[in-house]
C-alpha cells in the first residue's frame, strides 16, 4: 500500500529530524555545564554574592582636656536597588514609595537618577529617615523588594556656632573631589569629606579606612547569608585634640556675644592657639545635614559674613598695635634710643603740603619713646617714620610672622601685606609715591594688613622672644612657621615689654588691668575708609613671666582702648581662674 | 476485571516508563522549586507556595486516571468524537477571549471556581484528532489538495484563537503539529521546499532589516536560493514559486512585526542583543543559562540551586523548570531528561510506522511532534537558543492544563501501540 510503504521512508527522515533536534539539545546542554561551566558559576556568584562597604566613623575632635567636640551620630538611608528606575520612569514599588513619604515626583527621580551609579548599585531615596519611615519600611519589608535601609554616620558639632571656624565642618563628597581624590583615600558617593579648618587640614587622620563586608543576597536585593565575610576589616578615623580649652573658648564667645570681630589667645611660649572666636558665627551642623537652599542663601548673603573666618581670613590695617615694631626698628636702626625725645606733638604733623592728624585732637606735647608708646602719639612714630626706611619696617615685621600664614592649616588664609619699595613701585608706579608713605607705616595705617592670629604671634613673640612657633591648632601638630630668634637687641625687647606694660598701668590701655596679675599690651585704632574705625588690643601676661597672649579686634566698634582692651582683660581673669592664679611654681597647662 | 488493572494502562512499557520516569522529575522539581534554600542562609519565604507541588500532585493522580480511561478506547470511538471535541475547543477558545480574565495584557484561561483551564492545551488533543482523522480518511485516495488545505485550516483555526489570547508560543505549536503530520501524510518536496525556504527567508529578512538595518544578508540569502534552484535543476515554474514565497515571506515581515504586542517585539529583539537590556527580557534568558551553566556536570546538589533558591531564576516552577533541572541535577539530570524525551518521541515514530490504520498512524505522529516541538522549543529558550516565548515543559512543568493534555497524548500513544495491527 502506497501510504503504508512511504511511512517507512518518512520514519526514517522524521527519527533523523528528531535525532537532530535533541542531539543539538544535549550538545548545547553540554557546551553550558561542562565547557562554560566556570563562567556561568561566577556568574551565580556575582548574583548572590555583593560587597558591602562599612564606612568607618570619623575621628572625633575634642579639646585640650580631652572633652568631644565634634562626634558622629549614625543615621539611616532608605534605598533602593537602581533597577527600580528605568529610563526615568519609577516602577510600582519606587512609585508607591514615592506617595507614601510624600516626595515630589520630579525632583525625586531628578535625584535618584544623578545619583545612578554602576551596575547594581543602590540609589538613597530618603536621607536620614526619622523612625516613622524606617518602621513603614521595615512592616512592609516583604512587598518591597529592594529597598534596604542602610545605616550610615553623621558628623555632630556638640558646639556648633563655637567652633565652627576652627573645626571647619565636613560635607558629602562632591563629584569633582571624587574624581580628583586620592585613590587610596577610597572616597565614594555619599561618604563625608572634611570641608574647612581641622575636619579639611586633618582628613586624611580623622577619615579611617572603610570595611568591606561579603553578604549574600536574593534576587530582591535583600540579605539572606547566615553570616557575613569581612574582606578588610573597618579602621576608625583617629582622634584629633585640638588646643583650644573648652571653658577658655567659651569665655571668649560670650565676651564678643553680639560683636562682629574676632578675639584670639596663644599660650606663651608653646603658641598653643587656647581660644580663637570669629564673631558672628554659623551653626556647623547646618552643613553636615542638607541645608536647604534657602537658609543657605540667607547665611551666604548676611553682610555680617558668619562664613568669614576673621581669625586669619581677614585682614586689617594693625594700626597703633603696630608702633611695637616700629619702635624696634627705630631701635635696630639706631635712629632713636629708649628715652629719645622728638618734636612735641601739636596734635598733627606737616608733611609736604598735608597735615598728619595725631588721633588726639589737641596733642600729646612733649613725650619720651615710652610715653609716646604708652599714649600712642602718632606725631612721634610720623617723626620715627621719616628716619626709617620701608625695609627697616618690613624685616622687623616679618621677624614677628606679619606678612606670613602662620596657621599653615587653614586654605584661605591670608598673608596679609607687608610693604615694601617693590611693592609700592608695582602698586602706583616707580617714582608716583613719596616718602609720605612712611607716615602711613611707622602708624601701622594704610596699606599695612594683617590678620587677628598674627596679631596674637605679634604679642606672643614680644612676650617671649626667640621661642614662639608659629600658632597651632591641634595638640602634636607640626607649627608652620618655627620659633626663631628675634634679630633685635635683647635689651630693646626688655625695654620694649616694659613700655608695653605701661600702656596698660599708665596709657591707652588700661581697661585690661588685672587684680594681681601685670599686664602688658597695646591699643589700637584701625581707620576705616568704609564705616567706623576697627577697636584693637593686644596683651600678653603676666607681663614678668608670660603665660599667654591675646589679640582682640572689633569690626567698627572705635577705639581699642575703650572697646577691645575690656574684652581681652575679661578673658584674661577667666584664664587665670581656669589656670590657677601663677605661682611662680606651676608652669604647664591644664 | 479489578479496579487494579483499570488503574494500570494498557499498551507499550517503554511508554509508560518514561512518561513515569519524567512524571518523578517533574514532581521532584517541583517539590525543591517550593522549598526553602538549603545552606548557610537565613529562613526566608519561598515565593512559590507549596501548595503548587500539591496541587500538581492532585493533578498527576486525575492525569493517571485519564490515561487509564484513553487507552482503552476504540479508535472508531475516537474518530466519532473528533470532530465534536474539535467544535467544543474551539468554542472554548473564543470563549476564552470573550470571558477569561486578563492576567499580565493576556485572557489565556478560564475559570470556574478553584480552577483554572487553559483550553488552547485541550485544542492540541483535539486538533490532533480531527486532523489523524481527516488525513487518514484522505491517505489512500487522490484528494491530496483537499486534505492539505482542509487540514490547514484546521491547524489556523486554533492558531489564530490562541494568537489573538496573545500566546505566540502555544499557537506556533498548532502549525508545528500541522507540518509534522502533513509531512508524513505526504506533501510534494517543492512545496516542502518552499515553505522551509521561505520561513528562512522570513528570519534573514527580519536579522538584515531589524538587527543589522542592511540589506546584504536577505540578498546574499536570495542569491544562494537561485543557486540551488539552478543546481538542483528546478523547471521555471517551480522555480518561479520558491522565489516568489522568499521574496514574498521576506517583504512580508515587516508587516507582520508592526502587528507584534511591544512585549513581543522586545523578546525577540532581546534575544538578539541579550546585553542591550540585562534587567529586561533578556534577564530571564541570561538566569537561565547562569543556573544550567553553574550546574555543571552534576548539579549544584538537590535543595541547593541558588538561582532558584534566591529567586534569581524566574518563571522556574513553569516555564523555566529545566533550568531548575540543570541547576540542581546538572548535565546529568537535565540530559537524562532530555534522552527520556528523546525515547518518547522515537517510540512515538515507531507506532507511527507499525500502526496499520493511517488514522492511528497520524495521531501517533501528531503526538510525536507535539512532544518534539514543545520539548526542542522549550529547552532552546532555557538554554538561550531561542527567544523567550511562553511555552511549558510537557509533564515538567507546572500546571494542570498542560499535563493533562500530554498525559492524554501519552494515553492515545498507549491505546495505538495496543492497536497497532487493527485494520
Amino acid at each position: 500500500m502506497d501510504f503504508r510503504q512511504a511511512r517507512i521512508f518518512r520514519g526514517r527522515i522524521f527519527r533523523l529530524i528528531a535525532l537532530l533536534l535533541f542531539g543539538i539539545l544535549l550538545v548545547n546542554l553540554l557546551v553550558l555545564t561542562v565547557f562554560q561551566h566556570e563562567y556561568y558559576s561566577d556568574r551565580a556568584l556575582e548574583n548572590r554574592q555583593v560587597r558591602f562597604r562599612v564606612p568607618a566613623p570619623r575621628g572625633r575632635i575634642t579639646d585640650r582636656a580631652g572633652v568631644p567636640l565634634a562626634d558622629n551620630t549614625f543615621h539611616s538611608d532608605i534605598t533602593v536597588a537602581a533597577s527600580h528606575l528605568r529610563d526615568g520612569e519609577p516602577d510600582s514599588v519606587l512609585a508607591q514609595l514615592m506617595r507614601w513619604f510624600d516626595l515630589p515626583e520630579a525632583e525625586t527621580i531628578a535625584g535618584l537618577e544623578q545619583q545612578r551609579p554602576r551596575r547594581g548599585g543602590r540609589l538613597v531615596l530618603v536621607r536620614g529617615a526619622d523612625l516613622g519611615k524606617l518602621t513603614a519600611v521595615e512592616e512592609r519589608r516583604s512587598s518591597l523588594p529592594g529597598v534596604q535601609v542602610e545605616s550610615r554616620w553623621r558628623r555632630r558639632y556638640l558646639h556648633g556656632e563655637l567652633m565652627a571656624h576652627v573645626i571647619g565642618y565636613t560635607g558629602e563628597v562632591s563629584p569633582d573631589e571624587l574624581r580628583d581624590a586620592d585613590p587610596d583615600l577610597d572616597y565614594r558617593q555619599g561618604d563625608s569629606i572634611g570641608r574647612q579648618g581641622v575636619e579639611a587640614a586633618f582628613e586624611t587622620r580623622l577619615r579611617g579606612r572603610s570595611g568591606v563586608k561579603l553578604e549574600e543576597i536574593n534576587a530582591t536585593g535583600r540579605i539572606v547569608g547566615r553570616e557575613s565575610v569581612w574582606l578588610r576589616p573597618v579602621v576608625p578615623g583617629r582622634d584629633v585634640a585640638l588646643t583650644l580649652a573648652l571653658p577658655l573658648q567659651t569665655a571668649m564667645d560670650s565676651l564678643m556675644d553680639g560683636r562682629r570681630g574676632c578675639g584670639v589667645a596663644l599660650a606663651v611660649p608653646s603658641g598653643e592657639v587656647l581660644a580663637a572666636v570669629s564673631k558672628p558665627s554659623f551653626d556647623a551642623n547646618l552643613l553636615t545635614a542638607a541645608i536647604s537652599p534657602q537658609r543657605w542663601q540667607e547665611l551666604r548673603d548676611d553682610p555680617a559674613k558668619p562664613f568669614f573666618n576673621r581669625i586669619v581670613q581677614a585682614t586689617y590695617p594693625p594700626a597703633s598695635l603696630y608702633k611695637a615694631v616700629t619702635s624696634l626698628a627705630g631701635l635696630r636702626r639706631g635712629v632713636v634710643d629708649t628715652s629719645s625725645v622728638l618734636e612735641p606733638c601739636p596734635g598733627g604733623y606737616q608733611f609736604g603740603n598735608r597735615w598728619f592728624r595725631c588721633w588726639k585732637r589737641d596733642g600729646h606735647g612733649v613725650l619720651d619713646h615710652a610715653g609716646a608708646l604708652a599714649h600712642s602719639c602718632d606725631v612721634f612714630y610720623y617723626q620715627l617714620g621719616l628716619r626709617l626706611e620701608l625695609a627697616d619696617l618690613e624685616s622687623a615685621a616679618r621677624a614677628f610672622g606679619l606678612g606670613e600664614r602662620v596657621a599653615g592649616i587653614y586654605p584661605g588664609e591670608a598673608r596679609g601685606n607687608i610693604p615694601t619699595d617693590e611693592w609700592y613701585d608695582r602698586r602706583l608706579g616707580s617714582g608716583q609715591w613719596t616718602r609720605g608713605v612712611m607716615l602711613n607705616n611707622a602708624i601701622g595705617q594704610g596699606e599695612i594688613l594683617t590678620t587677628p592670629l598674627q596679631m596674637a604671634l605679634l604679642a606672643a613673640r614680644l612676650a617671649a622672644p626667640g621661642e614662639v612657633p608659629g600658632p597651632t591648632f591641634v595638640l602634636g601638630q607640626q607649627p608652620a612657621v618655627p620659633a626663631e630668634e628675634l634679630p633685635f637687641d635683647p635689651a630693646h625687647l626688655d625695654w620694649i615689654r616694659r613700655a608695653l606694660r605701661q600702656v596698660v598701668d599708665a596709657g591707652t590701655g588700661g581697661a585690661a588691668r588685672l587684680a594681681g596679675v601685670s599686664v602688658a599690651g597695646k591699643t589700637g585704632t584701625a581707620e576705616n575708609p568704609h564705616g567706623e574705625d576697627h577697636a584693637w588690643f593686644m596683651c600678653f601676661a603676666p607681663a614678668e613671666d608670660p603665660e599667654v597672649a591675646v589679640a582682640v579686634i572689633l569690626e567698627n566698634a572705635g577705639h581699642g582702648g575703650a572697646e577691645a582692651a575690656p574684652i581681652a582683660g575679661a578673658w584674661l581673669n577667666e584664664f587665670f581662674r581656669w589656670r590657677g592664679r601663677p605661682d611662680g611654681a606651676e608652669r604647664s597647662l591644664p | 476485571m479489578s479496579l487494579w488493572c483499570w488503574l494500570w494502562p494498557r499498551g507499550d512499557r517503554r511508554i509508560l516508563a518514561a512518561y513515569l520516569v519524567l512524571i518523578v522529575f517533574s514532581l521532584a522539581l517541583l517539590w525543591s522549586v517550593t522549598e526553602p534554600l538549603t545552606g548557610p542562609y537565613a529562613k526566608m519565604r519561598v515565593d512559590v507556595p507549596k501548595a503548587i507541588f500539591w496541587r500538581q500532585v492532585v493533578w498527576v493522580v486525575l492525569a493517571w486516571i485519564a490515561i487509564g480511561v484513553v487507552s482503552r478506547f476504540s479508535l472508531n470511538d475516537l474518530e466519532n468524537v473528533s470532530w465534536p471535541a474539535y467544535l467544543g475547543v474551539c468554542a472554548l477558545l473564543v470563549a476564552v477571549l470573550g470571558l477569561g480574565p486578563e492576567v499580565a495584557g493576556a485572557r489565556r484561561w478560564l475559570v470556574l471556581g478553584n480552577l483554572r483551564l487553559q483550553p488552547s492545551e485541550f485544542a492540541k488533543v483535539a486538533m490532533v484528532i480531527l486532523m489523524a482523522s481527516w488525513l487518514g480518511r484522505r491517505a489512500e485516495d487522490g484528494s491530496r489538495m483537499t486534505a492539505t488545505l482542509g487540514s490547514l485550516v484546521l491547524a489556523l483555526v486554533p492558531a489564530i484563537l490562541v494568537l489573538r489570547e496573545p500566546d505566540l508560543g502555544t499557537s506556533l505549536v498548532f502549525l508545528a503539529i500541522w507540518l509534522g503530520m502533513i509531512f508524513w501524510y505526504g506533501i510534494s518536496g517543492l512545496l516542502l521546499l518552499t515553505a522551509i525556504s521561505s520561513a528562512a527567508s522570513a528570519v534573514i529578512m527580519f536579522y538584515s532589516d531589524r538587527i543589522l538595518e542592511q540589506p546584504w544578508p536577505w540578498a546574499v540569502y536570495l542569491l544562494a536560493t537561485m543557486g540551488v534552484l539552478y543546481l538542483v535543476r528546478a523547471g521555471l515554474a517551480a522555480s518561479g514559486l520558491v522565489l516568489g514565497a522568499n521574496i514574498g515571506a521576506g517583504l512580508g515581515i515587516p508587516l507582520v512585526w508592526s502587528r507584534l504586542q511591544p512585549y513581543q517585539q522586545e523578546r525577540i529583539l532581546s534575544f538578539f542583543e541579550p546585553s542591550k537590556n540585562e534587567y529586561g527580557t533578556a534577564y530571564q534568558a541570561i538566569q537561565s543559562k547562569v543556573a544550567i551553566g553553574s550546574g555543571g556536570l552534576f548539579g549544584t546538589h538537590y535543595l541547593q540551586g541558588t538561582q532558584k533558591g534566591l529567586a534569581f531564576l524566574p518563571e522556574r516552577h513553569s516555564d523555566f523548570i529545566f533550568s531548575v533541572a540543570g541547576e540542581e541535577l546538572g548535565l546529568l539530570g537535565a540530559g537524562t531528561m532530555l534522552v527520556v524525551f528523546g525515547l518518547l518521541v522515537l517510540r512515538a515514530i515507531d507506532v507511527a510506522t507499525e500502526v496499520r490504520r493511517p488514522f492511528a498512524s497520524l495521531l501517533a505522529v501528531g503526538i510525536a511532534s507535539y512532544f518534539t516541538f514543545h520539548v526542542v522549543v522549550n529547552v532552546s529558550i532555557t538554554t538561550g537558543l531561542l527567544p523567550v516565548t511562553g511555552l511549558p515543559l510537557p509533564l515538567i512543568s507546572y500546571g494542570g492544563s498542560n499535563l493533562l493534555t500530554s498525559s492524554l497524548m501519552v494515553g492515545l500513544l498507549l491505546n495505538l501501540s495496543v492497536h497497532r495491527y487493527d485494520d
